[in-house]
């Protein structure tokens, strides 16, 4: 699963690159016309960069997002949810691998990804610099976190990247699975006893805060965002993916009697639109900035994982192998 | 043969069988998410699933049998009413622990498994014909890792002979006999621990010798015993605690 | 700093890295990327499916079984290096631009048809 809120570098960052105009006119056509960019295509500099950029986030998401739920991996209650835990968790590893293998196709390397990761330089989805306090804050990630991630993979999978489409895809596929044991493991909650209730009651009021920051701050038209959009790298806009799962999720949360702790929160009838209180994007940044109560966490739990598993990876390296950056 | 001690006889087998399944399949899980690389992370985090997902098929057999459903044996039963070996309820280790016990408790599931593809009690031949694929695909993964690392560098060889030198030991806790055990032999359920060993034996001293592994003499192979009996090591308490932290804080509840 | 982790499993794990710990990943450790090909059931093709990471071809193997065949029937996978892998390149895909022109080589340019019954209209006449 992924966040959106993609984190894009500041505008003033970003160098000048001068493009071949006619290639660059060929690649716009080719794009407005539906066509795929396969790895091995002549790209513009800015948009191999922005959908590394993209793409390396997105798989850096899934495996630190595989650390929430893994909290209870060993305390989920009963076979049924024991497995599906089990599955669900192993799956946002094997997404990881996926992205990463796409994001390959660009011409940075994994190990790469990892270290930048391990640094801090690149980012991850902030929804889950958050705890898993309870067995309901799982249900509640795997509903309405990875319905958020779906909102945004669906949108993506239409995409110009050929990799990323097909990772896409097949991530879209799995997550289906995923949404289902988390809602129905909610629900269960919901019409279970008085404590299960309150369990499920307080996890959603306090996720509620990170997951309307999960689609990101409303976006700026600027220049670079308008680009992204042409190109097909960004697809829809911040606000309007959110739009889109408040509409689809938050009857769902209303009609089992919970409640969000938004009194804002309202679809209007005559705009259609959904309205609530603007979250604070001060936490936002304090959090994707390091300032989360798990930041610090997640990545000693990753550092500790590359170091431990040093000697494995070490042990069977062939320096006679020589890496080729992967086709599709 | 009285038909009550036959049928306690298989009950007892089956339990620790399922049992073992359980917390190796439980303590493997304990991987997911911080493995030395993400495709052995995913493929190990399979493993632990098959194991969880085996312990429920004999669970559910023993439900057939009369027993409780397989929630509630697995998630509601004491300590001293479990019957898994030592060598399953010890905390994962690092990377070269959890192989070495992956490669010796999986060979002897694969034997067993085979053994009991011609048991009389037909339920237990269909189960495990059921896992066949399975438990080949676990025992593939293990030898495969097994052999490349002992072929590796030399800290992973190093690492390789240390853990068998302290798993070895504990691994014969697989092999103590449950106390109805002539039972099920002279039914023909299956052939005892005996013959498993010595077959597992015969196994592993091919794989390991091919690999440079050199064996620990093992004076006491009963060292790691009293798993079957109900008496366990240190571990198995915190781990039952553990696993059923949230089924114990509403009981009765549906989750 | 001690890190207290909600998780039990990740509380047990001796030695956390500290926060100011820089860990870097090498190249080296990475290993090489495998292509991987997945066949549903005998009878079909075999597709690509992705890449996984592995040492050699055996290893490869293990991994492809559970990152490409978690899901859904399987029967069958390859895998190859990557770098053994040779492909055309977009740049030339222009020598394929011609083929659908080709109409010749299709069942439905062939309106014979047309001709037959030309032929017992003027039969039908004589």
């Amino acid at each position: 699963m992924y966040g959106g809120g993609y984190i894009g570098e500041p505008e003033k960052n970003q160098p000048q690159v001068q493009d071949d105009p006619e290639k660059l006119a060929e690649f716009e056509a080719k794009i407005d016309r539906g066509e795929k960019i396969e790895p091995q295509d002549w790209m513009p500099a800015d948009y191999r960069k922005q959908l590394i950029r993209m793409i390396e986030q997105h798989a850096h998401s899934e495996i630190i997002g595989a650390l929430p739920e893994g909290t209870f991996i060993t305390r989920a209650p009963g076979f049924k949810r024991k497995m599906a835990l089990m599955a669900k968790v192993q799956d946002e590893i094997g997404h990881g691998q996926m992205l990463y293998s796409a994001a390959e196709t660009l011409g940075k390397t994994r190990e790469q990804m990892f270290s930048d990761l391990l640094s801090g330089k690149s980012k991850y989805s902030n929804v889950f610099n958050y705890p898993a306090e309870t067995w309901a804050d799982v249900t509640i990630v795997g509903f309405l976190i990875d319905a958020a991630a779906i909102v945004n993979q669906v949108i993506n999978s239409k995409g110009s990247y050929g990799p990323y489409c097909r990772a896409l895809e097949r991530i879209c596929y799995e997550e289906a699975f995923h949404l289902k044991q988390g809602h129905d493991a909610f629900v269960s909650l919901a019409a279970g006893t008085p404590m299960q209730r309150k369990m499920a009651q307080d996890g959603l009021n306090r996720w509620w805060e990170p997951i309307m920051h999960f689609f990101g701050p409303s976006d700026k038209i600027s220049v670079h965002s308008e680009r992204l959009m042409r190109w097909k790298v960004k697809l829809a806009s911040n606000d309007d993916m959110r739009q889109q799962f408040l509409n689809t999720y938050v009857p769902k949360v209303w009609e089992i009697g919970m409640t969000l702790p938004d009194p804002n929160l309202r679809k209007n009838p005559e705009t259609k639109q959904w309205e609530f209180t603007e979250p604070n994007w001060d936490t936002f940044f304090k959090v994707i900035n390091g300032g989360g109560p798990c930041n610090k966490e997640r990545l000693a739990v990753r550092k500790w994982a590359e170091e431990k598993g040093r000697w494995v990876r070490q042990a069977l390296t062939n320096p006679k192998e020589k890496y080729t950056v992967p086709f599709a | 043969m009285s038909n009550p001690e036959y049928t306690n006889a298989v009950k007892e087998f089956l339990y620790k069988m399922a049992d073992d399944q359980l917390i190796i399949g439980h303590r493997n899980s304990e991987w997911t998410g911080i493995g030395p690389i993400l495709e052995e992370d995913i493929a190990f985090g399979s493993i632990a699933q098959d194991k969880v997902g085996h312990a429920y098929n004999i669970y559910q057999l023993l439900h057939e049998m009369g027993e409780a459903d397989p929630d509630t044996i697995a998630f509601q039963r004491d300590e001293k009413d479990f019957k898994c070996c030592h060598l399953v309820e010890l905390p994962i280790g690092e990377y070269d622990f959890s192989l070495v016990r992956h490669f010796l408790f999986d060979h002897a599931e694969l034997l067993r498994f085979e053994m009991l593809s011609n048991s009389s009690f037909e339920p237990l031949a269909n189960l495990a014909k059921k896992f066949k694929g399975e438990i080949k695909y676990h025992v593939f993964h293990a030898n495969t890792w097994i052999k490349q690392l002992m072929n590796g560098t030399e800290e992973s060889k190093a690492r390789i002979q240390s853990s068998f030198n302290s798993v070895f030991p504990i691994a014969f806790s697989i092999f103590e006999k449950s106390p109805l055990e002539d039972v099920l032999i002279s039914e023909g359920v299956f052939e005892g621990e005996e013959i498993l060993t010595n077959k597992w034996l015969e196994t592993i001293r091919t794989i390991v010798n091919s690999c440079g592994v050199k064996l620990p003499d093992v004076p006491d192979k009963s060292i790691g015993y009293g798993g079957r009996k109900g008496y366990h090591t240190e571990y198995l308490n915190p781990l039952l605690l553990e696993m059923t932290e949230v089924l114990r804080s509403e009981p009765g509840a549906e989750w | 700093m001690k890190i207290i982790s909600l998780d039990p499993r990740i509380a047990r794990l001796s030695d956390l890295p500290e926060e100011s710990e820089t860990v870097i990943v090498e190249h080296e450790e990475g290993w090489i990327t495998f292509e991987v090909f997945h066949q549903k059931k005998k009878g079909t093709r075999h597709t690509h499916v992705g890449i996984v990471h592995a040492p050699n071809a055996e290893m490869a193997i293990v991994f492809a079984k559970e990152s490409f065949a978690r899901r859904g029937p399987t029967t069958n996978l390859w895998v190859v290096k990557s770098e053994d892998v040779v492909a055309t390149d977009y740049d030339d895909s222009d020598i394929f631009d011609t083929t659908p022109d080709k109409q010749y080589r299709e069942a439905g340019f062939y309106k014979t048809r047309n001709k037959i019954d030309l032929l017992k209209d003027s039969e039908a006449h004589e």
